[in-house]
């Protein structure tokens, strides 16, 4: 062969190779060549006040600091959980992340992909001067086992319960007498739905939204997913097993509620009761906004009241919070909880603009807190909380228990057969 | 073979003849430039397709949770399948999608190739109009199919029923098999009249000047002759059926009994972060897969 057919011959297929790899690599270097220029990406799920919000301080932030430019995204509520962890773990996630404290617990504290919390980006000397400015227990949701801080709350939800006035007022029902047990969730549901409403009923959306639920019903009745020290499930003992009676009772045996017709757009999930279909339902403080903005005429017939108990002498509740955090594989952590620094700093507007709630101490007495509807149920519903359970292989309980309450509420099957079958499926999960 | 045959004939007739240097050289710039220009797909494909699947292989043997290290595990992860009761679940959920989709769309794209391979007018418009869904993504299909089995949807005002197709584990998995066949039937309309169109007309014509009724020549002329293409057909329904993920998610997100294997696989990879059972699940269907095809083709060759 002469050379020049064999140059040719490896000459062409290299340029194509080179051609291949050069589009590959032409996303750019992070930081370009401005020096100090200075790139995060930031990630939450879904929820449109949110997300409004966080675009006009990410402007703000900006352009207070012409050097930084961060890259925003939302997530589908339902991918959300997936899409994070797997990027997290290969090292490739955003730098700011938002997630909620059973995924922080769960997963990403115990498998290392978060930073621990640099305290002077916040003006703070040590951990335990930033921690002095928060209600106590409400960092504990970004807390690892060995108390190291990973976070700061974006939102801290307590649960309470909402009512439509006008469906009470058409079912003869007095809003000011809402329901205190769940026993008058079905009594006054049964009437609503004789006066052509939806009288109440759970949401159904993706597993992390079932397993919280019950939850919320496991804390009232005294029952839990795991046992003490978190190695077996405890669903199949009497109280745990009473909290999914409660749900399938209301559901098949008093019908206040059609499982089968619930709105499943994960994005809005309150929409059965915003639209003014439904008269009762849980909810949390960011729901209001999201009802107030979407279906104001449902908005003005809205009334927040405590959640009701299965024993109201012992009232008990459900903590959750979303957290602010820095991934550990990030090269801009320093930058990155500055950012969050200045995200923090503006807990008033977002209690006025999205009705979430940065637990600092006494933020119920500031002018922005009293400007929020029904702030004393609020009040109250953040004395009585508690964060939920976590374990090994969460979502893997999480899903187990999404299928038991499926089996239970659409299926028919009796609450004590569905929590057994899930209660293997919980063992294997958290020994294997 | 060619070659072998053609030698000793050629040294027969005393015409043989030496190789010309410049051919042989030719020949070989020819593959070596072919070979060159095949290289970077190969590369991409060593890359991308072939060393992926070696370290599901791999992986399968070990614990792995992406963040820290891999801990060798040996068999233990097919030892956990066998005892998990989701695993198997999904088995038996792919298994039934299987056989309720693919045998009716395989049916029925049979009858339907058999009715539409003529040249009636029009034929080519109501072959395109079966092709369209599978022209549709899998996505937008299941959106509108969502849309179609809610409860006040439209499959039960016409059924007048008031069936919860997506929400019970009675009937979510034939929910989603009625989509599936709708999807599917024309991916096997287009394979079968391919192969109908290949049959010789003279065989046909034949069969009826012995006598022979449309029946009879389906029975003894078109199908037989339809075997190998048919064998296609069920060997690539198989795997598309296994395959499935797309409808499962988007309808029921696999809850009610429609969780199937790859589903599955990609909770137990990305949801729960487990991906040494995640690979040991690949590797079983893998091999599962494998062999059925396996057993296909040979039904086909002692039947050919």
């Amino acid at each position: 062969m002469s050379a020049r057919p064999r140059t040719r011959t490896v000459l062409i297929p290299a340029l194509a190779l080179l051609a291949v790899a050069a589009g590959c690599g032409s996303d750019g270097d992070s930081t370009g060549d401005g020096g100090d220029q200075i790139e995060l990406t930031y990630w939450t799920h879904t929820h449109p006040p949110m997300t409004e919000l966080n675009k006009q301080l990410i402007a703000e932030y900006e352009e207070a600091n012409p050097n930084v430019t961060i890259t925003y995204e939302t997530i589908p509520n339902n991918d959300f959980g997936t899409k994070m962890l797997t990027s997290l773990s290969n090292g490739s996630g955003p730098d700011i992340i938002n997630m909620d404290d059973s995924a922080l617990r769960g997963e990403y504290i115990p498998k290392q992909l978060l930073a621990p919390i640099e305290p002077s980006a916040f003006g703070a000397e040590s951990v335990e001067e930033l921690e002095a400015l928060y209600v106590d227990g409400t960092l504990d949701g970004a807390k690892g086992d060995d108390g190291t801080l990973y976070g700061v709350p974006s939102e801290f939800n307590a649960t309470a319960f909402a009512i439509n006035t006008q469906h009470f007022a058409e079912a003869g029902l007095d809003p000011a007498n809402p329901p205190a047990t769940w026993d008058d969730v079905s009594e006054y549901g049964q009437q609503l739905v004789a006066a052509g409403h939806e009288g109440f009923n759970f949401v159904y959306l993706h597993a992390g939204w079932y397993t919280q639920q019950l939850q919320t019903l496991l804390n009232e009745t005294g029952g839990s997913i795991l046992n003490d020290d978190g190695t077996a499930s405890a669903l199949t003992e009497p109280k745990s097993v009473e909290a999914l009676q409660i749900w399938h009772d209301l559901i098949r045996e008093d019908e206040v509620g059609n499982a089968d017709t619930a709105s499943r757009e994960a994005t809005s999930p309150f929409e059965d009761f915003a639209s003014g279909r439904r008269s009762m339902t849980m909810i949390y403080p960011w729901a209001v906004e999201q009802i107030a903005q979407d279906n104001p005429e449902t908005f003005e017939n809205l009334a927040v009241v405590p959640l009701p108990q299965v024993d109201p002498a012992n009232p008990s509740g459900r903590w959750y919070g979303y957290y602010f955090a820095v991934n550990k594989a990030s090269e801009q952590q320093e930058e990155a909880w500055k950012f969050i620094e200045y995200m923090t700093s503006q807990h008033d507007r977002w209690l006025t603009d999205v009705n979430f709630v940065q637990p600092l101490k006494d933020w119920e007495q500031s002018e922005a807190a009293a400007n929020i509807p029904f702030l004393e149920v609020w009040s109250q519903a953040y004395q009585q909380g508690k964060f939920d359970e976590v374990g090994p292989h969460w979502s893997e309980v999480q899903d187990a228990i999404k299928a038991a309450v499926e089996r239970s509420i659409f299926d028919g099957q009796p609450p004590a057969e569905s929590l057994e079958e899930a209660s293997e499926s919980v063992d294997q999960s958290v020994t294997s | 073979m060619a070659l072998t045959r053609t030698a000793p004939a050629r040294a027969r007739s005393g015409r043989a003849r030496a190789p010309r240097p410049g051919r042989s050289g030719w020949r070989r710039r020819r593959n070596a430039v072919g070979l060159a220009f095949a290289l970077p797909a190969l590369v991409l494909f060593a890359a991308f397709a072939i060393y992926p699947m070696l370290r599901v292989f791999q992986l399968s043997l070990y614990d792995y949770n992406l963040t820290s290290p891999p801990v060798w595990v040996g068999l233990d992860n097919f030892r956990l399948l066998f005892g998990d009761e989701r695993f198997l679940a999904s088995l038996g959920a792919s298994l039934f999608y299987v056989v309720v989709t693919y045998g009716p769309a395989v049916l029925l794209a049979l009858v339907l190739a058999l009715g539409l391979n003529t040249r009636m007018r029009g034929s080519a418009f109501v072959r395109l109009l079966y092709f369209a869904p599978v022209a549709t993504s899998w996505v937008a299909v299941s959106v509108i199919w969502r849309l179609v089995l809610q409860p006040e949807g439209l499959l039960n005002q016409t059924l007048n029923t008031d069936i919860p197709w997506l929400t019970s584990s009675t009937w979510a998995k034939w929910a989603i098999a009625i989509a599936a066949i709708w999807k599917e039937v024309g991916f096997f309309l287009i394979i079968f009249l391919a192969g109908l169109q290949n049959i010789p007309k003279d065989l046909q014509e034949a069969a009826a000047l012995d006598g022979a009724g449309s029946l009879r020549r389906l029975r003894y002329v078109t199908l037989p002759l339809l075997k190998p293409i048919t064998v296609v057909v069920l060997v690539m329904a198989i795997i598309r059926g296994f395959q499935s993920f797309s409808p499962q998610v988007v309808l029921t997100g696999g809850s009610f009994g429609t969780e199937v294997i790859n589903l599955f696989v990609y909770k137990t990879a990305f949801a729960s972060a487990r991906m040494g059972r995640a690979s040991a699940v690949a590797v079983v269907m893998f091999i599962l897969l494998l062999m059925v095809t396996f057993v296909q083709l040979r039904a086909l060759r002692k039947s050919a």
